[in-house]
């Protein structure tokens, strides 16, 4: 059986690091204005893409750039400086859906993956982009029997990407699903000026809402209030027949999302992945893997339309579902290599011996572990409170900008 | 007299301002962001001290339209 490539969301240099460390084969990420999280606080600028590229080619990882936003007059100048950086920097691929990006792409032989808010749908529309592009997302209202019909047909007629090989298919497989087209909605935009096309969903479909009659001022609460926000995707429990459909790419949705969801989710589909390719895929597997998947971000889970006999299944809230969050307790402030040895100001909070504690940071990622032990004010202790220097045994290194978080249960709303 | 600021670096380049008060913001064909014309930089943040109280009203039109709210007007 084929290995698909897992393909991990990274936001920042947390999450790509997090992608990295639990097995992913390539990263997506935005850099500047032109991506689809435009909105988000921390986005990487032009000038990290030679350090995302060093990191990501020492793991023999591929890198995505995400330029999949409507492209106006204004934007073909950046554009083209990100192409050519891109480029210069050996990023692997562009992910584009304005047919200038594309252009603009090609004529400087960059690789091109034609991005989902194309809605790409049949086996003629592929053969017109496999004139530009080597991989392709399908749409996400196609059901795997469809999405297989088109890989046996790349398959029979040979239809090959400009780099000569067959074009490869690529899916979504976990995370949030769209109301409208992904990416190609107009809610946000008519509600608060902000446009979902231009990477600045404001995610209004996401609230309840109230339906009025008109002539009588009647007012109905919708029977499930959230009509409009569908639940998660999740694919991990019928993955064998993601890979018996053909596809070459498994994409993770998530660049908003927090380094931890990033590790949590990489690390059971790369496991899932796997089953599958060795032959120990099965339920009880899939039990373990659902409920890990349910510790981080997710507003329910339901199978898309890829089984084909489903409608639409709503979240019953307008936040996450997840069964777990992190708590913020303080920052690293030392190492000592020799020992192994992190060191830690415990600002907030207090943790004790057993509990499960989540370090991130630019360079280390999300490791999450259970206490052992570790001493407070260098004396051995089963607890720290705020203001306590917490020193406990790491096998990795703990830097300045490090943060340490608990996990502790959330309580989801009924 | 009319202060308006704009924290250029947040700026996704949605074009709404220049759409709003196009004789005081326009996109920059060099790296996609509006420019807040006449604005002086201080650290990433542009701002502009008018006396002609006619950009007022576009600029906070202009404002409002902002979808990440990075430009502020004030009216001393």
């Amino acid at each position: 059986m084929q290995h698909i490539e897992l393909m991990a969301p990274a936001g920042n240099f947390e999450s790509l690091q997090a992608a990295l460390d639990n097995g992913a084969n390539s990263v997506y990420f935005g850099v500047e204005q032109l991506n689809m999280r435009a909105r988000a606080t921390v986005n990487f600028t032009i000038d990290d893409l030679p350090e995302i590229a060093r990191r990501c080619e020492a793991k023999n990882v591929r890198t995505y750039l995400t330029l999949n936003t409507i492209i106006y007059d204004h934007d073909l100048s950046i554009v083209k400086t990100l192409i050519k950086q891109a480029k210069a920097t050996k990023i692997t691929a562009v992910i584009a859906m304005d047919q200038a990006v594309i252009a603009m792409a090609r004529e400087l032989d960059m690789e091109v993956h034609i991005s989902t808010q194309v809605n790409v749908t049949n086996i003629e529309t592929v053969k017109f982009y496999a004139l530009f592009a080597d991989t392709m997302v399908l749409s996400r209202e196609l059901s795997l029997r469809q999405v297989k019909k088109i890989t046996d047909a790349i398959e029979k007629e040979q239809i090959k990407g400009p780099n000569g090989n067959l074009v490869e298919i690529e899916i979504f497989g976990h995370g949030a699903l769209c109301m409208a087209v992904s990416g190609k909605c107009y809610m946000s935009l008519h509600a608060y000026n902000s446009s979902a096309n231009r990477g600045a969903c404001k995610q209004n479909c996401r609230k309840k809402y109230t339906v009025v009659d008109q002539e009588t001022g009647f007012e109905m609460e919708l029977d499930n209030e959230y009509i409009m926000s569908p639940k998660d995707l999740c694919t991990i429990d019928f993955l064998d027949e993601i890979v018996d459909a053909g596809i070459k790419v498994l994409k993770i949705e998530g660049r908003g999302r927090a380094p931890e969801y990033v590790a949590k989710v990489i690390k059971c589909y790369r496991d899932a992945i796997d089953s599958v390719a060795d032959g120990t895929y099965d339920k009880a597997k899939v039990i373990t893997w659902m409920q890990e998947l349910e510790k981080v971000y997710n507003r329910g889970f339901w199978s898309g339309y890829y089984l084909g006999q489903k409608l639409g299944e709503w979240s019953n809230g307008s936040g996450s579902h997840a069964t777990q969050k992190k708590v913020y307790i303080g920052k690293g402030t030392h190492f000592y290599p020799k020992s192994q040895i992190g060191e830690f100001k415990i600002e907030a909070f207090d943790v004790a011996v057993g509990d499960t504690i989540l370090i991130t940071g630019p360079t280390t990622g999300a490791q999450e572990m259970e206490v052992e032990e570790f001493m407070v004010n260098d004396i051995k202790s089963d607890k720290a409170t705020k203001g306590d220097t917490l020193t406990i045994p790491l096998k990795f290194r703990v830097r300045p900008s490090d943060k340490l978080y608990k996990i502790v249960e959330n309580k989801v709303e009924a | 007299m009319v202060i308006i600021t704009l924290q250029r670096n947040k700026c996704i380049g949605c074009n709404y301002c220049v759409e709003m008060a196009p004789q005081q913001f326009q996109m920059s064909k060099k790296d996609g962001k509006t420019v807040l014309l006449h604005g002086q930089d201080k650290k990433g943040f542009f701002t502009l001290k008018s006396n002609d109280y006619a950009i007022l009203e576009p600029c906070e039109n202009a404002a409002k339209a902002c979808p990440v709210n990075i430009i502020s007007v004030k009216n001393n």
